[in-house]
């Protein structure tokens, strides 16, 4: 079954027939773990780095910021099985509109903030389509625990 | 290089915004229209009071009284939902297509426009302008042009791209450089033909701030800001990206925040459920 991950938001399945797919990254990211031995994986659309900016909002929305949303991401792959050292992690997402410097890069920040976390955790990134200009759609398959991107205009490709 | 005649003639093809919606920004932006003006001006569309009288109904099922009227609308939804029903009804019909030639599927544009659109009046409500009506239109048909320059962009896909990707240039510039006139440009002159108020032709010529010096219109510049957000967040989205400038010192002029501008997402995407339902009303 197809489940969509909305903005902001996020789904983990052992089901092996879901595929679970996000549209549309922009600066945002779609963080993809899977644990293949358990056949867990989930997806998350996060749109902002910090939850600091509006702790009310962050109570009420965690997936839509980083740091809320990526340690509920892994803990309730963890919950359906999934163990940390098995786990296949896919970045992508984070795009930039030109020169779009500094503070205000919120797609560059997004990222940082993964890294940041990720590396305080000890995990390390298997793959990623992260930066640019590019809009991003990312699927992935439960069953095999293949991974597809898509750029709007352009056709699925399997990482 | 299109030349401005071929545009002109598929101008005059487009399914034109209805004539309400002149009428309607002409009134309801105005401090001394009263309810009545407003309601008076939309009654005479059957087919967009028609829509408004069913959305509000269907907001309300099982009422026992059903409205059937704009004045009755007017007092279940209030005047600014349904002045913001309205405008979207006139716009869905030319916005709710696929643009291929910008990698757009079936309501991509649309979601993009409305999503822009909304943003824009929360942006001009925190500014405190006064158009709010005029600033959520401007941003709702901003990129009209596309639907006419699609094709264009189609058949010069791979130059575009080629100075995007190689050059460093915007999406806008490429479409200028190998088009002769880009979406915006394009946009104006709908815009014009359709007879829309020279305020709401310039922010549309001017939505990806081309020329610098407009960053000093705040109406310009929200409109503007609005679209960097939409971009930022992804949602119907094409293929020429994210790829126009940001100008950071359009957000100076506004004495907008990086703090604030993820403060506008954070909240957008509380609100997504609200944007949703405007959605449905193509």
């Amino acid at each position: 079954m197809k489940q969509i991950v909305g903005v902001a938001d996020m789904k983990v399945s052992s089901n092996i027939d879901d595929s679970i797919i996000t549209y549309s990254l922009g600066s945002c990211i779609g963080l993809v773990i899977y644990d293949s031995v358990a056949k867990v994986g989930g997806v998350l659309h996060y749109m902002l780095p910090e939850s600091s900016i509006d702790k009310e909002k962050a109570a009420g929305r965690p997936y839509m910021f980083a740091d809320s949303g990526i340690p509920r991401l892994f803990k309730t792959a963890y919950n359906l099985g999934a163990a940390k050292q098995r786990m296949k992690v896919y970045v992508a997402g984070g795009a930039e509109i030109l020169d779009q410097a500094g503070f205000f890069n919120i797609g560059k920040r997004n990222y940082m903030a993964l890294k940041k976390i990720f590396f305080k955790n000890n995990v390390m990134i298997g793959k990623q389509d992260v930066g640019g200009n590019t809009n991003r759609t990312v699927r992935l398959e439960i069953g095999t625990g293949d991974i597809y991107v898509k750029t709007s205009g352009s056709k699925e490709v399997k990482i | 290089m299109t030349s401005l005649q071929t545009l002109m003639k598929e101008i005059k093809n487009l399914k034109p915004i209805p004539a309400v919606t002149n009428q309607l920004l002409a009134v309801v932006d105005n401090p001394d229209s009263s309810m009545e003006d407003i309601a008076n001006v939309i009654q005479y569309d059957p087919a967009i009071t028609a829509s408004v009288l069913k959305i509000c109904n269907a907001a309300y099922f099982g009422l026992r009284n059903p409205a059937e009227s704009i004045k009755d609308a007017v007092n279940m939804l209030g005047t600014d939902q349904v002045i913001e029903l309205v405008l979207l009804k006139s716009g869905a019909k030319a916005l709710c297509g696929k643009q291929e030639g910008y990698g757009l599927e079936n309501g991509d544009m649309w979601r993009y426009s409305v999503s822009s659109a909304v943003i824009a009046k929360q942006l001009a409500s925190t500014f405190s302008l006064k158009n709010k009506n005029t600033i959520f239109t401007s941003a709702l048909i901003k990129d009209i042009g596309k639907t006419i320059l699609e094709s264009r962009v189609s058949d010069s896909a791979e130059k575009i791209r080629g100075l995007v990707q190689n050059k460093g240039q915007s999406f806008r510039e490429a479409e200028k450089k190998i088009l002769g006139i880009d979406h915006a440009e394009l946009g104006a002159i709908i815009a014009k033909t359709w007879n829309f108020s020279p305020r709401m032709i310039k922010i549309i010529r001017n939505h990806h701030l081309a020329d610098e010096k407009m960053i000093k219109d705040k109406e310009v510049a929200i409109v503007y800001l609005s679209d960097c957000i939409c971009m930022m967040m992804g949602q119907g989205v094409g293929s020429d990206g994210l790829s126009y400038r940001f100008k950071a010192s359009a957000m100076k002029e506004l004495g907008v925040s990086a703090n604030d501008v993820s403060m506008i997402i954070a909240e957008f995407a509380t609100n997504m459920k609200d944007v949703e339902e405007l959605l449905q009303i193509v």
